[in-house]
């Protein structure tokens, strides 16, 4: 299988040096080590603003001059947020570019030095806006693995519920705005309707849409609410339909097809050697899940299908992710079955408040709610790192404890950011139009990106 | 298939809607005419029942990112017997929470031990100018109204889930 037989190979590549990175012409001296992983490695161009500032300012030269140097955003509509792309032109074709990010910096993994383990959530959850739930549970799953915390059986098949739904409906979120990015604009409408249906059902369990808090180290903010099976029983009711509807719309469309198909095509080791990991990778035939391969919460007791693409192209990415959601939808249906009965969050007092009830009728339940909200709990020191398989791919989350109640250090694996890389291989020698396209296959979601 | 009828098997799709919303009317909820009902856990906004509140700062102290001020006083309130000390008890002066920086994620709900803030689903507050968002107590208190009882403890607890403090 092409996963272990890259690994052997990847510590060969040779980091380049900050002097090639700097390097107008690094074009020209391509490590021997990297053709073979990287075949496009000339495709990145590694041209710092001053030299681009440097070569607008040249006068112009008609009869030598073949490319063009263009900025693609950072706002512009088709860059899902504030990606700015610097893109060398040849005609109507892209021979090298360079993935900007930065503009959307929050800070947001400095900010999480600042807040408690029991805030921690709250912050987290604003990186990948459209996959809410995997920033909690990466960040949740961190500090329990540091602190040896069980979480009831419970807690993890609501975590795994919600998680799946959060699949859903990103990828819903995708299926939009792919179609929107391409010209498909009514798709946009219908990503977007049944992307509502699952939100209305975030809004019922946790109270809102999106940036939830709701898992938390220790489990979970709440129990599922009363009706909660009718509300995902009609969810898996109207979505198949709907997903035959995008067949026809899409899947099935010679436009879409012809508009998709050898569109970004990237090969299995390239895609290794890139780190790139979820839809991206797996679009190039690797059957890489977490999921699967590196099991966390209950997923060795669900049966689900890992869905594995053949030609590496922007269809492939397409069709992976519409697959995905029925393979959510059938681990949904599992979980419905065996969704068992206990607390939904842990009961070690040195991590969880004391119940509501107890406060008002007990001192020290009073004076451990005011301890554990003022102090927060502390975290034995530590390192740790923690993974989730997120809709854009692995989402880690890795945290240093200096045995206080915040982290010394946190840091976020982001998928989209680690994707982005792939681009500049992806665009090479495709037209500018196709670029789009590339772009909108890779799915990144900035928040996450800069954090 | 071919490129014309593919486009006519997709415009199918979408035609069907085009008649579906033309006689039953649109999927989405027409804002100011029909109000959708939010979920009783909805977190719209955040009401204060002052007479609970000790002014203890645990909440504006909680706070992710600082969104409420609170000042406060000692004061005295006459004894409950007759002839026994008279009882000092916290008088609050402002309870202020800037909506323009709340990130709606209940903390300070949940680590209120007094039961002196709620989760009210309401949601129309929306103001022209930024600064009015910033809702003082009295503002706060008139939420009251709207917070929907409380749900029953979690499974199995043996206490009755409380009632909702009423003005």
């Amino acid at each position: 299988m092409a996963v272990t037989d890259a690994e052997p190979e990847a510590p060969v590549v040779e980091v380049p040096t900050i002097e090639h990175n700097m390097a107008t012409e690094a074009a020209t001296e391509v490590h021997p080590g990297q053709v073979g992983l990287l075949p496009r490695n000339d495709a990145v161009m590694r041209m710092s603003e001053v030299q681009m500032a440097e070569r607008a300012d040249a006068p112009l030269d008609d009869e030598n001059d073949q490319t063009m140097l263009m900025n693609m955003g950072p706002s512009h509509p088709s860059t899902h947020g504030v990606l700015r792309l610097m893109l060398e032109m040849d005609g109507e074709s892209v021979v090298r570019s360079k993935p900007v990010v930065g503009y959307l910096h929050t800070g947001m993994e400095k900010t999480g030095e600042a807040l408690t383990y029991l805030q921690g959530p709250t912050n987290v959850t604003r990186m990948d806006y459209a996959a809410p739930f995997f920033n909690e549970l990466a960040f949740s799953l961190a500090v329990e693995k540091l602190i040896g915390l069980e979480i009831p059986e419970r807690a993890t098949w609501i975590r795994m519920l919600m998680s799946e739904m959060n699949r859903i409906s990103s990828h819903l979120l995708f299926m939009a705005t792919n179609g929107m990015d391409l010209g498909a604009v009514s798709m946009m409408i219908y990503g977007w309707r049944e992307r509502e249906e699952v939100l209305r059902f975030f809004e019922l369990v946790t109270g809102l849409r999106m940036n939830h808090n709701y898992i938390r180290p220790g489990g979970v903010a709440a129990d599922l609410p009363d009706g909660w099976r009718d509300s995902v029983g009609r969810l898996l009711d109207i979505l198949p339909p709907r997903l035959a509807e995008y067949d026809i719309l899409m899947t099935g469309q010679p436009i879409w097809r012809e508009r998709l198909q050898g569109v970004g095509v990237m090969g299995a080791d390239e895609a290794i050697a890139l780190s790139a990991t979820g839809p991206v990778l797996r679009s190039t035939g690797v059957p890489w899940d977490l999921r699967r391969d590196m099991p966390y919460l209950a997923y060795d007791e669900v049966e689900f299908d890992v869905v594995v693409g053949t030609y590496g192209d922007a269809f492939d990415k397409y069709a992976i992710r519409l697959n995905e959601i029925r393979e959510s939808m059938r681990i949904v249906h599992q979980i419905l079955d065996k969704m068992p009965k206990g607390d939904y969050r842990a009961t070690d007092t040195k991590v969880t408040p004391p119940p509501r009830a107890r406060i008002d009728e007990s001192m020290e339940a009073l004076i451990h709610h005011f301890k554990i909200f003022t102090e927060g709990f502390k975290v034995p020191e530590g390192e740790v790192y923690a993974a989730v398989e997120s809709p854009r791919g692995e989402l880690g989350c890795y945290i240093v404890s200096d045995g206080g109640p915040k982290p010394y250090r946190m840091h976020i694996r982001g998928p989209s950011f680690i994707n982005l890389q792939t681009l500049p291989h992806m665009m090479s020698n495709g037209l500018i139009a196709d670029a789009v396209a590339v772009i909108s296959s890779v799915d990144p979601i900035m928040g996450e990106v800069d954090r | 298939m071919g490129l014309v009828p593919g486009l006519i098997t997709g415009l199918g799709v979408t035609l069907k809607e085009v008649v579906k919303t033309a006689t039953k009317g649109a999927e989405t909820v027409q804002y100011p005419h029909v109000k959708e009902d939010p979920p009783p856990r909805a977190r719209g906004v955040i009401a204060l029942h002052e007479e609970n509140c000790t002014s203890c700062m645990l909440c504006a102290r909680e706070c992710p990112d600082w969104c409420i001020y609170i000042e406060g006083h000692k004061d005295l309130a006459p004894p409950r017997r007759a002839g026994g000390k008279p009882r000092t008890v916290n008088k609050l002066d402002r309870f202020d929470i800037d909506y323009g920086l709340c990130m709606y994620c209940g903390i300070c709900v949940e680590v209120c031990p007094f039961e002196a803030l709620f989760w009210s689903p309401e949601y129309e507050y929306s103001e022209p100018r930024i600064a009015d968002l910033l809702h003082d107590k009295s503002r706060l208190g008139q939420w009251m109204d709207t917070v929907p009882e409380f749900e029953a403890y979690e499974g199995g607890a043996e206490t009755k889930a409380k009632k909702v403090p009423r003005p």
